[in-house]
Parts: C-alpha cells; structure tokens; sequence
C-alpha cells in the first residue's frame, strides 16, 4: 500500500509499521496499526492524538527503541529495521531524539559537559579537547552560556534550560533526523515559545527533517509542514498543516480541533459532535473503524470494513468511509 | 452586586525554605460573588495553587501567613478558626478540585464509599440514604451506569471519569465555593472540555461561586466571568473577561497572550517568546517583579511594586500600562 503516490525525494520512509506489546494469556495491546507516512528532506511532520494512540510508540519505532512488531522504517535509503548492533548504532548518528520530561532525561550526576559530549564519545569522534570545543559551540547555538554552563548538573537549570541541553546533545552528532516526542509539553507557555522558535532555527540552519510529536494541536502547527492524525493506533488524516486546521476532513480531526480552547472570549462556542462514551481499549480494538464508537457519523458499514487511505485531494490522505467533505474530483 | 461569598484580603502566603523565605503569595486581595467564576491564570510558580490552598487553609507546616492575611467566606474569617472548625466547613461551604484525580481519590476505597464519607460525616447521613445519593451525584456528574460505578474502584476508571468522581465529592455537600485547581490540565483536550462543560453547568445549577485555576488562557477565556493573572506570587492584572483579553494593559498578559501558539496562526508564525525566567521568589528583584523582561520597562518601574489599581473593575499593577503611550 503505497498512500502517497508518485514521492520520489522521500527522505524518511515509514511503512504499515505495526507496534504491538504483549499481554499475559496472548493477549496484545495494539499500540501503532498499519501506520504509512513519508517524509521528505528538511521537512517536518507532526504528529497528534490523545493519549494512547500510539504517537510516541510510533516515534519509538522509528527511531529502533524498541524495533517495531512490522513494518519498515527507510530512513534516505537505508532500511533501520533490518540492522543490528554496530552497524545500528553507527546508523543512530543520522536519527536522534528528544524527550518529554526535560529534567528526568539528563543524567543527575554527570556535569552538561559530558551530558552534551556522550554521543561524540560514544561514536569516538574527536579528542576529549576538541569534543569540549564541539559542546561549547552547540550549548551556546541553543542559547546557554557555555563557560558558565559546563561544569555544572542539571539540577542547577530550570525546565527549559534543560530541554536546551536535550536539544544540544541531541544535535552534536549532526544528525539528519530529530523526533521530538512532547518536547515542549512540561514547559510553560512563555518558555515554550523560547524552545518551540529555537527549534525553528536549528532546523532552517542545519537542514534538519522532523518528526514532531505532541498532543497539543496548536503547538504542532507552529512547527509542522504537514499534519497526520492518529487514533486508537492507525492514521486518520494526513494533509500539509494549513488545509488540515482549515478543511479536515476525518470528523475526529474535526472533533480535536473543536475542543481546543481558543484564547479569545469572542470565539464563537463549538459544539464538540462525539458520541458519549471511554476511548476504546487497544487490547481489544472495535471491529471497522476505530473511532466508529465515538463517531456521528458512524454507519454499519464503519462496523464491518475498516476504511483504507485514500487520498482525496492531492497529498491530503483520509481513512474514512463518510468524510466531512464530498470528494474533490 | 451579587452576594459576595468570599473575600480574600492581603493574602500573603510563604514557606521556610534553606535559603530563606519563599513568598509564594504576596499580598494579593479579591472579591467573589454567588454565581460567578473567577479564573486565575499563571506560570508555574506564580502562586495560583498555593493561593488556592490559602483559601481552603490546607497550607503545609513550614508556611507562614501573617496576621494582617484574611479570608472571609459567609462572613467568617478562615484564619481565625480552629482545625477542627475548618473541616466542618469543608465540604458544606468550600470545597477543591485537584489536578490529579489519580492521587486525590483513595485507591483502597469504592467510589461510592470516598461520597458516602462526605456525606455522612457532614450531612449525618445513614448509610442506606447516603448510598443513594451517592448513586444520584454520580449520575449527576454524568457518570455512565451510576449504579454499578459507585461499587467500583479508582484504578477501574478513565482520568476524565476519575476527575468526574472527584467533582461529585466537591459538589456533594452544596458548598457555596468550589475551587476547581487545573481540574483538566492531565487530560486529553476531548476530555477537557466535557468536564469544563460539566463544572460550568454545576456552577449556574447550584448557584455556586468557583475559582478556575489554570495556566491556559484558552480555558479561562470561555468560561469565566473575571481574570485575574498571577506573577510571582500576585496578581498583576484583573478585569472581567472580555476586557482582559480585549483592552490587556498589563505587559505580562499582553506578552503571556502572544507568546502561546493558535491553531488559528498560519504554520511556522514565530512566536513572541518572553525572553528570561521568572524571578527567583526567595531574592525578588527591586520593584515591579516583571521589569526584568519587560520590554517596556524604564528606570521608574524599578522603584517600587505597584500597586493592583485601575479605574472601576479593571485593575493592573503597572506604572506604565499598554495603551497609554500617547497620554505619556
């Protein structure tokens, strides 16, 4: 199943990957289903959903922590999923990551210096001097002091120094790949803002492709050239991030976006259209649809046939049987 | 005017920390009427939480309030009560919503059993009756199958059904005051607004005043009737909604407004950061505590804190306010 027909500079390639945990009596907890998404160089594609839709479990399958259950991950060219230690970790230079909790993913007893120098360590690049030189240049490209940084520890920055040191040591390697899973989530707005425009820079300046992870609609836009959705472990929509906010057309992209408080007291009220009820399980999906038990608009054919991607307009992919819009020819 | 159930004067709240005190509130004053909800906006460590926590009086042992801090509710000053006289107003007049509905519900106890303690500890109910009402709360509050549910346990609910539960203990006893501490900020935005929906709709049923504490403008935006925005432990602009979002002159809220992401901007809008950190409580700086990384600030806002003033119910704690530059 190729959704996107016609990619040739697809730079990441991520296909019918599948992530699935297991349970004690063969049971599974089907976290990613059949998720299909290419990205090109020096692009960014963000990712949203509620909790438990597999986001970050998809984001770790790309990056190989832990390998997924199926599928392929491509990264400019290079199969990630078939390799193994050395050659895995030598491939790892290319794709690094970024993490929520910006406090709990730095080491509390190493000092930045060697928190941002590990990665240069780790692939032998460079004497210990000429690695110190290689942090001092990247802490001060995100923005900290590096004289007065480097020997102290983490606990002597605040959240957002300390997704900046993430970010440094994430970027040292010069990698081509950055995942950011809820990278800015723990940070308050006004930081947030700091953080979320660094990023902007970084990439522009080093080329970077992007795979943004975040359950913040808003956020997700600002960095993002295009959008997929994810529900309940498979993709809803997918379109560039300008025609999804404005013309979606999964009625749960609908509904997310709906819900979103607006900061401005004159926005007009939105009724947000969901069948009351819990988020199904993904030990036990629905049959069809995932989202027909919470959908509107379900019918029985939602029950009975899960709804392939298809694309409706150029590059906007929907897997949907009654989307919000009649088809564009 | 509307009856005015609370009245917080000259609230100031600090803790004995290692490197010396921590004010957590200072000096912050305000007045809410039945019927409405005031929203309280902040960063972290603004002081909206420990705010909330001065008015229920659950301060842990290191805090120290001074004398001169009061806390009127039905026209009993809180700071002068005992332990034992405060519990018996919790619950019938005050009650607090927490962030987290994982750890404010007791996981050894049903659902049904956390209601029918309130119940029958404030109300003197038996437990036949309380049991009954606690069904009707549950179903109240919108809980599917109110009558299996309330033989449940926490763990064996969604974080929006937890938080449900937790409204109903809140409301259970009618208080005049519910303070609703970033009820939503753990759960998904669908969620969200189902339980915004649902405090809201408690709120104008049981003619209850609420304080919304929250750190999201958007949240406070559609359902409050009165902002006020917190910075290092005080408030440094308040005004009933509309006229916050629409007429902001305090610098911060204007910086807080333009520095959150839309989903209305236009993709890679590069945002309006606050450059700096929020000030170091324990050592705060001379003056206006927002001077620092104001881009507006001159010499005169480092003399002194202003004060919260403004004409009739808009005020703001700024000696140079947005939307004077041409008076000046």
């Amino acid at each position: 199943m190729n959704a996107e027909p016609g990619k040739i500079d697809t730079f990441l390639a991520i296909d019918n990957l599948t992530v699935e945990y297991p349970l004690q009596g063969g049971r599974k907890v089907h976290a990613v289903t059949d998720f299909t998404a290419h990205v090109k160089r020096g692009e960014t594609l963000g990712l949203v959903g509620e909790s438990g839709c597999g986001k970050s479990s998809a984001a770790r399958a790309v990056m190989q922590l832990p390998r997924p259950t199926r599928g392929k991950v491509t990264l400019d060219g290079q199969d990630l999923t078939g390799l193994k230690g050395r050659a895995l970790q030598q491939a790892r230079r290319r794709f690094q990551m970024i993490f929520q909790d910006p406090i709990a993913s730095l080491n509390p007893r190493m000092n930045i210096r060697d928190i941002v120098a590990a990665p240069l360590e780790i692939a032998g690049i460079g004497t210990e001097e000429e690695r110190t030189q290689r942090v001092a240049e990247m802490l001060e490209k995100v923005g900290l002091n590096a004289d007065q940084a480097m020997e102290r520890r983490p606990h002597e920055f605040s959240g957002g120094q300390c997704q900046r040191i993430s970010i440094a040591r994430a970027l040292i390697l010069e990698p081509d790949l950055l995942v950011c899973d809820e990278a800015v989530s723990a940070l308050d707005v006004s930081v947030q803002a700091q953080v979320l425009n660094l990023l902007e820079e970084l990439k522009k300046e080093l080329g970077l492709t992007m795979l943004f992870i975040s359950h913040d609609l808003a956020v997700v836009k600002h960095v993002s050239d295009r959008v997929a959705v994810m529900y309940l472990g498979r993709l809803c929509e997918l379109a560039d991030a300008e025609t999804i906010y404005r013309q979606p057309v999964h009625p749960y992209t609908r509904t997310l976006l709906d819900a979103v408080p607006e900061p401005d007291p004159d926005a007009p009220e939105r009724e947000i259209n969901l069948v009351p009820g819990e988020l199904p399980s993904p030990v036990n999906p629905p049959s069809g649809c995932p989202f027909r038990t919470r959908c509107p608009r379900a019918s029985e054919q939602c029950k009975a046939v899960m709804p392939e991607l298809r694309e409706i307009t150029r590059g906007h992919i929907v897997a949907c049987h009654h989307p919000l819009v009649p088809e564009a020819g | 005017m509307g009856e005015i159930i609370l009245d917080v004067r000259n609230q100031r709240t600090a803790f004995a920390t290692a490197r010396g005190m921590l004010n957590a509130v200072d000096g912050v004053s305000f007045t809410l009427e039945r019927g409405k909800t005031l929203g309280v906006v902040g960063e972290s460590g603004s002081g909206k939480s420990v705010l909330s926590r001065s008015v229920m009086r659950l301060l842990p042992g290191n805090s120290v309030v001074p004398s001169d801090s009061k806390v009127i509710l039905n026209g009993k000053d809180l700071t002068r009560l005992s332990e034992t006289e405060l519990r018996r107003l919790r619950g019938p007049e005050m009650a607090i919503v927490f962030q987290d509905p994982m750890t404010s519900l007791n996981p050894v106890l049903s659902i049904g059993k956390q209601i029918m303690e309130v119940l029958m500890f404030h109300m003197g109910m038996k437990k036949g009756p309380a049991k009954e009402k606690a069904v009707e709360l549950l179903r109240a509050v919108g809980l599917p199958q109110p009558d299996v549910r309330v033989n449940q346990y926490p763990h064996q609910l969604s974080g929006g059904m937890r938080q449900r539960v937790a409204i109903a203990i809140a409301i259970a006893c009618e208080p005049d005051l519910l303070i609703a501490d970033e009820p939503t900020t753990a759960l998904d935005v669908t969620v969200q607004a189902e339980i915004l929906d649902l405090l809201q709709r408690m709120v104008k049923e049981r003619n209850m005043a609420m304080i919304l504490i929250t750190h999201d403008m958007g949240v406070v935006a559609g359902r409050c009737d009165e902002v006020a925005v917190m910075y290092a432990g005080r408030i440094v602009e308040k005004a009933p909604v509309r006229e916050l979002f629409n007429n902001t002159r305090m610098p911060y809220t204007a910086a807080l407004l333009s520095s959150i992401p839309k989903v209305t901007d236009p993709p890679h809008r590069k945002l309006d950061a606050i450059e700096g950190r929020p000030p170091d409580l324990i050592n705060p700086p001379q003056g206006c505590p927002f001077a620092p990384r104001c881009k507006f600030a001159g010499p005169e806002c480092e003399e002194q804190v202003p004060p919260l003033e403004g004409p009739g119910a808009h005020q703001y704690a700024c000696v140079k306010p947005l939307g004077e530059e041409v008076a000046a």
